[in-house]
Parts: C-alpha cells; sequence; structure tokens
C-alpha cells in the first residue's frame, strides 16, 4: 500500500515544486515555440548564411544532452559576468534545448505547405516575412501540431533535469524529500502525478487544437 | 523462447544462490579463526595491510604517474607502522571505499582501516576504533575575502550549497535555519556551483573542504568545525591488544612532533 | 507595358525561353498558346518574377526586373495572378483571402479592404459566399475568388496561368466567363490557356510557342485561320480535332 502520510507531510513541499515546475514550462512553452519558429524561418530564408546559421544552431543543440546545456549555462556564463540563478539558466537552457526540437518540426511544416500558397502571396505583393506569418505559418503549424505537442510534453518532463541547478521545481524537492525521509517509491509516484496533472491536459489541449484546427480545412 | 529464458533465469538463481551461501560460510569461518588476536596476526606475518582511500584528496589519493597513493592517511599508516613493527616499508596499502572497508576487514584481508572513517556508535558494533586521529566536522568553505567567517555570520538570504541528502544539508539547516540551502548531486557540482558564484559558501566535512581548498587556492576553509565527527583507526572487533597498541603508538607520534609534522604537509588552515 | 528584349531563360544547361522579344501594350489581351513544356507558363511567370530571367532585359510597368535593385514587392503589388491550381489560403476564410494583400501589402484599412474585396465578389457572381472557408466552395467558385482575389488590388494587368486546366468541365464557363467580362471591360491580361474558344473570341493578340521560342505572334484570326508555322498547324489540329 502506498504511504500517503510522504504526500501529506511534505504538502507544502510538492505545492512548491509543482508552481515552480509549472512556471519553468509555460515560460519555456512560449520561449521555445517563438525561438523555434524562428529557427525555423532561418533554415528556409533564401539567404544562405541565415540557412547555415539555423542549421548549425539545430544540430548541435539537438545533439548535446540538455543536461550539460543546463550546467553549462549556470556554471560557465558568470564567468563572462552573467549571473542567472538555477531557475532562470535552467528555463532558459530548456528553450535553448527545445527549440532545436521545434524548429525541426515547424521546417518540416513549413515545407509541407503547398509551395503555390507562397506563389500566391508573394506574387499579390506580400514580403517573404509577411507570407511566412499570415499564409505558411499558420499552416505549417496546423500541420505540426501533433509533433509540437509530444515536444511541449517533452518539455514539461525534461524540465525535472533542472533539479541539478538546485531550481526548485517539483524533481528537486522530490530528491530532499527522499533524501530526508529515505523514502524513494512514494516520494517519486506522487511526483509523478504531479506531472500528469500538467501533462495530460496538455495533451488534451493539442488534440482539441487538431481537432478544431482540421474543421477549416 | 520464452520458457528457455525462464528456465535459464531459474538456473541462474540457484546457481547464485548456492554461490553466495558457500561464500557466506567461508566468511564465517574466517571471522571465528582471525577473531583471536590481530596483534599477533600482525606481528606473525611482519606487516601491516592498511584499507585506505584512493579518491579522496588530501587523505588517499591516487598519484596517477606514480601510481602511488598519497595523503594524510597515508602517512600516518607509514608512521604508526613504524613505531609497531620498526619500519615504515612494513605498510602495505589495499585501496577500499566506504562500501568495501568493513567487509575487506572483516575476511581479513586488511588489518586495518585509515580512510576518513567517522567514529560512530552503529559502526562500533561492527568494528574496534583506535583514538582519534583527526578531528573531522562540518566546516564552511569560501572565496578568499568573503563576509563569512563562520557560521555566525550566515544571515537570512545567505546562499549555502551542499549535496543533496548529506547530513550536512541537514546540519546547516538546523544551525542556520535563516540560510537558503541549495542541495547539488555531488561535491563536485556543489563547488563548481561555489566557484560560478551561485552560493556564498559550501558546507561539509572539513577533510572533503581542505581538499577543495587545495585544489583552487581562491578558496578558504573558514571557522571552527560546528559538528563533531572524528576520524580513528578500525580493526577488527574485539582485538583490545592491537588497539592498545596503535594508541600508544598515536601517541607516541603527537608527542614526537611528527603527527604536527604531516598533519601541517597536508592540511592548509 | 511589359516588353521583353532578347530574354534567354536557363535551368542549368536547358533553356527554356529563347531571344524571347514580346511587347504587350496597355488594354491588350494576350493569349499564350503553345504545347506542354513548351515554355509558356515560365514566360508568363517571368513577368511577376516568380522566375527570374537569365539573360536579356525585361520591363514591366517600367520597372526592369533584371535589374537586381528593383523592388519586386512593389511590382508585384501592381500585378494580379491566378494559378490553374487557385492557391486560396485553406485557413482563411473567402473574405479574408481577398483582404489579405490589400490590407498588408496596401495599408488599406479592413473597413476598405472588405468594402472592396465584397464588391468583386459580387463581380464575380459569388457575394454570398464571403465568410465560407475554401474547401467548402466549388472548384469554379474557387477560381473564382482568386480572381477577385487578384482585381482587389486594382493591378494594372492581370496573369491568368492555366486558369481552367483544373477544373471540371462544367464549371469551365462559369471562370471564362468572368474573364471575358474582364476583358471586355478594358483590363490588360496575359493568359495562358488550352481554351482556344476563349483565344479566339476574346484574344487581340495570340503568342504560340514551342520549345522556349516565339513562333507566331499574331491576330486570333490570322492565327486560327492559317497559321505559318508547321508546328503551330501541328498544335492546333491536335487541339481541335481533340
Amino acid at each position: 500500500m502506498l504511504d500517503f502520510s510522504i504526500l501529506t507531510e511534505n504538502w507544502d513541499a510538492y505545492l512548491t515544486g509543482f508552481k515552480q515546475t509549472l512556471l519553468v514550462s509555460l515560460l519555456a512553452l512560449v520561449g521555445s515555440f517563438a525561438l523555434g519558429t524562428f529557427l525555423a524561418i532561418l533554415q528556409i530564408a533564401p539567404i544562405k548564411v541565415c540557412n547555415w546559421i539555423g542549421t548549425a544552431y539545430v544540430e548541435f543543440f539537438r545533439n548535446i544532452p540538455l543536461l550539460i546545456i543546463a550546467f553549462f549555462l549556470y556554471t560557465a556564463l558568470p564567468t563572462l559576468k552573467i549571473q542567472l540563478d538555477g531557475f532562470q539558466a535552467g528555463t532558459l537552457a530548456l528553450i535553448i534545448y527545445t527549440a532545436a526540437f521545434i524548429a525541426d518540426a515547424i521546417r518540416a511544416g513549413i515545407l509541407a505547405v503547398h509551395k503555390g500558397q507562397s506563389e500566391a502571396a508573394r506574387s499579390s505583393g506580400l514580403t517573404y516575412i509577411q507570407t511566412m506569418w499570415y499564409v505558411v505559418l499558420p499552416q505549417a503549424i496546423k500541420i505540426v501540431i501533433p509533433p509540437l505537442g509530444n515536444q511541449f510534453i517533452n518539455l514539461v518532463k525534461n524540465s525535472s533535469i533542472l533539479t541539478i541547478l538546485a531550481a526548485g521545481e517539483l524533481m528537486y524537492q522530490a530528491d530532499l524529500i527522499s533524501s530526508r525521509t529515505f523514502v524513494t517509491f512514494e516520494v517519486y509516484i506522487f511526483v509523478a502525478l504531479f506531472y500528469l496533472v500538467i501533462t495530460i491536459p496538455l495533451s488534451s489541449a493539442v488534440r482539441y487544437l487538431e481537432q478544431r484546427l482540421a474543421r477549416t480545412s | 523462447m520464452k520458457k528457455k529464458n525462464l528456465w535459464f533465469a531459474l538456473l541462474t538463481m540457484i546457481l547464485a544462490a548456492v554461490v553466495l551461501g558457500a561464500c557466506g560460510s567461508e566468511d564465517k569461518e574466517k571471522e571465528k579463526d582471525s577473531g583471536k588476536n590481530a596483534l599477533d596476526t600482525v606481528k606473525k606475518q611482519d606487516k601491516i595491510v592498511w584499507g585506505v582511500k584512493n579518491d579522496t584528496r588530501l587523505f588517499g589519493l591516487k598519484n596517477p604517474t606514480t601510481g602511488d597513493i598519497e595523503g594524510f592517511d597515508i602517512d600516518m599508516a607509514k608512521a604508526l607502522t613504524k613505531e609497531i613493527l620498526g619500519d615504515e616499508s612494513k605498510a602495505e596499502f589495499k585501496e577500499v571505499t566506504s562500501k568495501t572497508r568493513i567487509p575487506l576487514l572483516q575476511k581479513g584481508d586488511i588489518n586495518a582501516i585509515i580512510a576518513t572513517m567517522t567514529i560512530t556508535e552503529e559502526r562500533k558494533k561492527e568494528v574496534d576504533f583506535s583514538d582519534v586521529y583527526f578531528e573531522a566536522g562540518q566546516s564552511l568553505l569560501v572565496k578568499k575575502g568573503s563576509s563569512i567567517k563562520s557560521i555566525d555570520d550566515i544571515k537570512k538570504g545567505t546562499k549555502v550549497l551542499a549535496v543533496k541528502g548529506s547530513t550536512s544539508a541537514v546540519n546547516i539547516r538546523e544551525k542556520a535555519p535563516e540560510a537558503t540551502v541549495l542541495e547539488f548531486e555531488n561535491y563536485a557540482e556543489a563547488f563548481t556551483a561555489l566557484k560560478s558564484g551561485q552560493g556564498d559558501t559550501l558546507t561539509t566535512d572539513n577533510a572533503i573542504l581542505y581538499g577543495m581548498a587545495d585544489e583552487d587556492s581562491n578558496y578558504e576553509v573558514v571557522g571552527d568545525t560546528f559538528t563533531d565527527e572524528p576520524y580513528g583507526i578500525a580493526v577488527k572487533k574485539d582485538s583490545p591488544e592491537f588497539i592498545a597498541e596503535i594508541n600508544k603508538a598515536l601517541k607516541t607520534l603527537k608527542d614526537n612532533g611528527t603527527y604536527d609534522e604531516i598533519y601541517k604537509k597536508w592540511i592548509k588552515e | 507595358m511589359i516588353e521583353f528584349n532578347n530574354v534567354n531563360k536557363f535551368y542549368g544547361d536547358f533553356q527554356v525561353l529563347k531571344n524571347i522579344e514580346l511587347k504587350i501594350e496597355k488594354g491588350e489581351v494576350v493569349v499564350i498558346v503553345g504545347p506542354s513544356g513548351s515554355g509558356k507558363s515560365t514566360l508568363l511567370r517571368c513577368m511577376n518574377k516568380l522566375e527570374s530571367i537569365t539573360t536579356g532585359v525585361l520591363t514591366v510597368n517600367d520597372l526592369v526586373l533584371s535589374d537586381k535593385k528593383t523592388d519586386v514587392n512593389k511590382l508585384r503589388r501592381h500585378i494580379g495572378m491566378v494559378f490553374q491550381h487557385f492557391n486560396l489560403y485553406p485557413h482563411k476564410t473567402v473574405l479574408d483571402n481577398i483582404t489579405l494583400a490589400p490590407m498588408k501589402a496596401l495599408k488599406q484599412s479592413k473597413e476598405k479592404a472588405q468594402q472592396t474585396a465584397r464588391m468583386y465578389l459580387e463581380k464575380v457572381g459569388i457575394p454570398d459566399k464571403a465568410d465560407a472557408f475554401p474547401a467548402q466552395l466549388s472548384g469554379g467558385q474557387q477560381q473564382r475568388v482568386a480572381i477577385a482575389r487578384g482585381l482587389a488590388m486594382h493591378p494594372d494587368v492581370m496573369l491568368f496561368d492555366e486558369p481552367t486546366s483544373a477544373l471540371d468541365p462544367e464549371m469551365i464557363g462559369e471562370v471564362l466567363d468572368v474573364m471575358k467580362s474582364l476583358a471586355k471591360e478594358g483590363m490588360t491580361m496575359v493568359v495562358v490557356t488550352h481554351e482556344m474558344g476563349f483565344a479566339r473570341e476574346v484574344a487581340d493578340r495570340i503568342i504560340f510557342i514551342d520549345k522556349g521560342q516565339i513562333l507566331e505572334d499574331t491576330n486570333p484570326e490570322a492565327f486560327f485561320k492559317e497559321p505559318k508555322e508547321d508546328r503551330a498547324k501541328l498544335f492546333l489540329s491536335r487541339i481541335l480535332n481533340h
């Protein structure tokens, strides 16, 4: 039987961690979506240097562990006089890391939008950016909502590595509770439930969005 | 295919049980045999096999170029061997970890442990301890010039770095409840965080802190120890003669200045 | 209004357009015909720089397209284009499809853009579809929306790239009718099409192009009665006996 006293006795710690994880996730979600979209456009823009920068970014950050990015931001940036605490460094690392995956998904989405769409928009006098923004991206994002949803769910779960920066989120609280009580099973079972409280509504939201947008085409 | 795997697993388990059982009985026999007089054993073999750490800076650290283990514990062991058997070359070293040291002692693979081992009531049930040879305890590491000089300088909002789940983390919360304690996975990460300015001070055993200060001279250990975790030399349970001999030697070393010499060589306060 | 001077275009080693000399005046309706792969679509797409030329000089509306400094967006605001596959924006309503460019490229107010859009929807005969999404319309209706979208920019010239080729036969008429009425109003039009009836009825000039070369440039009567070139004769016999 599960020992629920672990949950009740450490409720405050769990709640603190939950709020922190929720905040990190929300900030990183918005940030990584914006950065990822920007990178996707860099990758396909008709300017060679942009393509190169975009591709280099994606290939680099997609292929190194998030843990290393996070620890680097936390410990190496201070040498450049940029002092980020665990929460800031962790959120930034999540944004940087997740953006690489989101860029990849959105780039695929952009390429999947029929070429005639951008031709129609460009031939009516819209600029490249306007064409992207009003015509191509809305369609691309609709195409990539399922993979984007997966990335966002991964992001929430990946936020658990912020524990190494003592960022005060769910996993960190769980580690502390566990090391204080010497209980592991219940501590992590309950922390998993808290993650589910975030990720399950997120997946339903994605599914809802997918269905709603599907109706308009 | 699945069935075959199942049988294989069962077979492996049975084998493992048999082997483990055999080992266990062997252990018991040896224990009985050598429990008689550890001092006699040492004298008969004319050497002392010391269990030492190989990964702890300043106490027992393997020198990668020479392959020798060096440190405070090693020098102490050599000096003690010289007192007991007349020649420090009669000291032999075997690398141990916190997990392996007691089993190795009980099996008779080593004669004594001198490996940053804190004397605790719990451990006294399993081994005999000598007098204290190093006054270890929790202390603080700060960047040189820090306003923190002792635990009393830890105020509200002071960021104290510690290692997750360590007793030091629990202790510091008790002794300085106002502090913000940030806990990291291990000492290396905690020290890196301190160097990156993510905290004001790092707390753990002074033995480890001295090692860090030795590694980076921009950092120093400040204040007295605020917990008591003395290191002792451990020998097999019920070896009063051997313990007496070690304590006698230890006293001699302290009296004739050898101890201070070794201490100063390694620990820079 | 549109002038090609010794224009050549290559895709790698393959020459799509050869020594094109062509002048289209304001108010003219020019129909470009030719076998598939002849370069007629490419010729049309060069006119608003959806394709760029390799050598020669191309001037449209007093802007030199072959000049790198030419503001291509400014050029395109005055040229409407209608595509074979309509290319309506599927995520936008009919009204939003039409108002997008006037609002974003010409900075018109929403009210003004919508007013114009409704007027052109009326003109192409589907004012009731303003709030529908493209997927809810028939092919013919979609193409008429596409024409309205082009007209809403008040272009100096309209380009049509095989506007009826993707349509079911029963819908071709409704699109051609809209185009005919445009021609009657004096709109400058360049049309790539296989609709010979339309060409004969509406065109001021017929351009016959094959293998990247303009082989005929004449009035419809002359072209359909007795084309000078053998290849034009062959083309006509195939397409008319079809």
